[in-house]
């Protein structure tokens, strides 16, 4: 449901997408019943001509009823949004399926760096291959990723995964992903970091292998190359190099 | 009606008109230095109300930078000739800045609001290096960035002695490391690379930053 305004491209996306719709069914069918009472009983006891108003302790069992029988009712419905919940978090935070490969995301204000092995597999060797804020994976591979921090709290935030994690400076947190829909989809910084936080954005991109494969060919002789392609999706597409040779001649 | 009472009308009108365009002219010109001055806010934040920099943000004296160097800086910040490698930690900062400055007027503006303000002589926080030994290795670095240091638009190098010196410490670190200089689409940051490469160790680049000081005064 929630998938038509944000797209949902990672594997448990799904899942944290049900939990918000259980949550939302759930809290809005009572909060339609407690607005349907409260307006009710506004009309019913409104102000009428000769009747005067009384004061009500509540301390009656009848009137208590009101109050009792609703919050059994409300915590029944807590026990499906635990468990739910505890069932969701167990899945994407508590549990480490095998990695396929993995990424380690450096993050600092106000950038995003991410550092994946290059064709030998292995992360710290020569062919690693470093990319500023645009990250390129695999449909259909689990990834395992290590989140740091250079300098404040930051925040991996990627909607259409449904994913969230602080970065803090100093600890490096693991946490995995798996991305089901090839595609191109925003990452956000959302723990603000100062001045430059709220343009600290960057794309991913989710291949299919054979593209992948043929990025991953592209860029790995050249470690360090990040691609300028993230900037050239953006709307602002910053002057042409051309430009900037111009403006250096004069 | 004679002739002279046409030509009068018709050469006020010219009048007015001229006068108009010279008004809307600096009107415009007024309104971009005013553009240059609210984009600036944006700068000052980090480089300093006077553009005198900030040494525990590591941003740079900017004051006084020509405005072709500005501009041509922020270009490189924006298309990532500059700024976009995994280690520039403090060019990373600066590039979402450069993004702040959407198209070529608003460059210029904030260009030409940094060139007119007055330029910073900021203090010595080097020690060590020696003046003597680093005017011999500046004759090199001469025929670039002038005699004095005050840079060359032709050669686009820019004055050495309106910034701090441990900025430049750090930039020639960067070049020689291949941080900065070294995508494909710098041109003038690959003329400025292999001069840094020549200079050997740091106790060289502390010599020749010595002497660049002592233009400075
Ligand atoms: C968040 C702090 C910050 C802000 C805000 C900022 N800068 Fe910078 N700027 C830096 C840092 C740090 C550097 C040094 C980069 C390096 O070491 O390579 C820098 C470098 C520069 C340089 C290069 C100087 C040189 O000598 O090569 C220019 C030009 C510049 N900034 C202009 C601007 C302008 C114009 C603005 C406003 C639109 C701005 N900066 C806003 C931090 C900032
Ligand atoms: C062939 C011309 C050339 C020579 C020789 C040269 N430079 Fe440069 N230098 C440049 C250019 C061009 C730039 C600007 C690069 C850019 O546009 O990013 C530059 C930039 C610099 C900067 C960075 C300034 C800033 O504000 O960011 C420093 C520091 C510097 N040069 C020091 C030196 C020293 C020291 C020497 C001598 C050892 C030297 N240069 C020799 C062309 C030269
Ligand atoms: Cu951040």
């Amino acid at each position: 449901m929630l998938t038509r305004y944000v797209e949902a491209a990672s594997s448990y996306a799904q899942d944290i997408d049900g939990l918000i719709t259980l949550i939302t069914v759930l809290v809005g069918f009572w909060f339609l019943v407690a607005q349907a009472v409260l307006f009710g009983l506004i009309f019913r006891f409104r102000a009428k001509q000769g009747v005067k108003a009384q004061y009500i302790s509540g301390e009656e069992k009848s009137q208590k009823r009101w109050v009792t029988i609703p919050h059994m009712l409300v915590l029944v419905c807590d026990v499906f949004i635990i468990v739910g919940a505890v069932r969701v978090w167990t899945d994407v935070k508590q549990t480490l399926p095998p990695a396929d490969h993995t990424v380690r995301i450096v993050s600092q204000q106000w950038a995003w760096t991410f550092i994946q092995p290059g064709p030998d597999g292995k992360l710290d060797t020569e062919d690693d291959i470093k990319t500023i804020d645009e990250l390129h994976v695999k449909e259909g591979a689990t990834y395992h990723f290590q989140l740091l921090s250079r300098d404040v709290l930051h925040s991996f935030s990627v909607p259409a995964f449904r994913l969230k994690q602080d970065a803090v400076p100093g600890r490096l947190i693991t946490g995995w992903f798996k991305p089901t829909r090839p595609g191109a989809y925003d990452i956000q910084c959302a723990e603000i970091c100062g001045i430059g936080h709220g343009i600290m954005a960057a794309r991913l991109f989710v291949e299919t292998p054979e593209e992948h494969q043929k990025w991953m060919e592209k860029l790995s002789p050249v470690a360090r190359a990040p691609t300028p392609q993230a900037e050239a999706e953006q709307e602002n597409t910053p002057p042409a190099e051309g430009a900037s040779a111009g403006a250096g001649a004069e | 009606m004679s002739r002279a009472g046409y030509e009068l009308p018709r050469s006020a009108f010219h009048l007015a008109v001229a006068a108009l365009l010279l008004v809307g002219a600096s009107g415009r010109a007024a309104g971009d230095a005013a553009r240059g001055k609210e984009l600036f806010a944006n700068c000052a934040v980090c480089h300093g109300a006077s553009g005198e920099g900030n040494e525990k943000l590591k941003a740079p004296a900017i004051a006084a930078m020509p405005q072709w160097y500005v501009e041509a800086q922020l270009q490189k910040f924006q298309t990532g000739a500059r700024g976009a490698h995994p280690d520039d930690i403090e060019g990373l900062r600066m590039r979402p800045m450069s993004m702040t400055v959407k198209g070529e007027a608003n460059i210029s503006a904030v260009a030409a609001f940094v060139a007119a303000l007055a330029p910073v002589r900021p203090a010595a926080t080097l020690s060590g290096g020696d003046a003597n030994i680093g005017k011999a290795t500046y004759a090199v670095c001469a025929a670039c960035h002038g005699p004095a240091g005050e840079g060359n638009p032709a050669l686009k190098s820019p004055p050495l002695t309106q910034t701090q010196d441990w900025y430049l410490m750090a930039q020639l670190t960067k070049f020689k490391t291949g941080v900065r200089g070294t995508r494909p689409e710098d041109a003038s940051g690959a003329t400025m690379r292999p001069m840094a490469l020549m200079l050997a160790d740091e106790q060289a680049m502390k010599n020749v930053l010595a002497y660049v000081r002592t233009l400075a005064r």
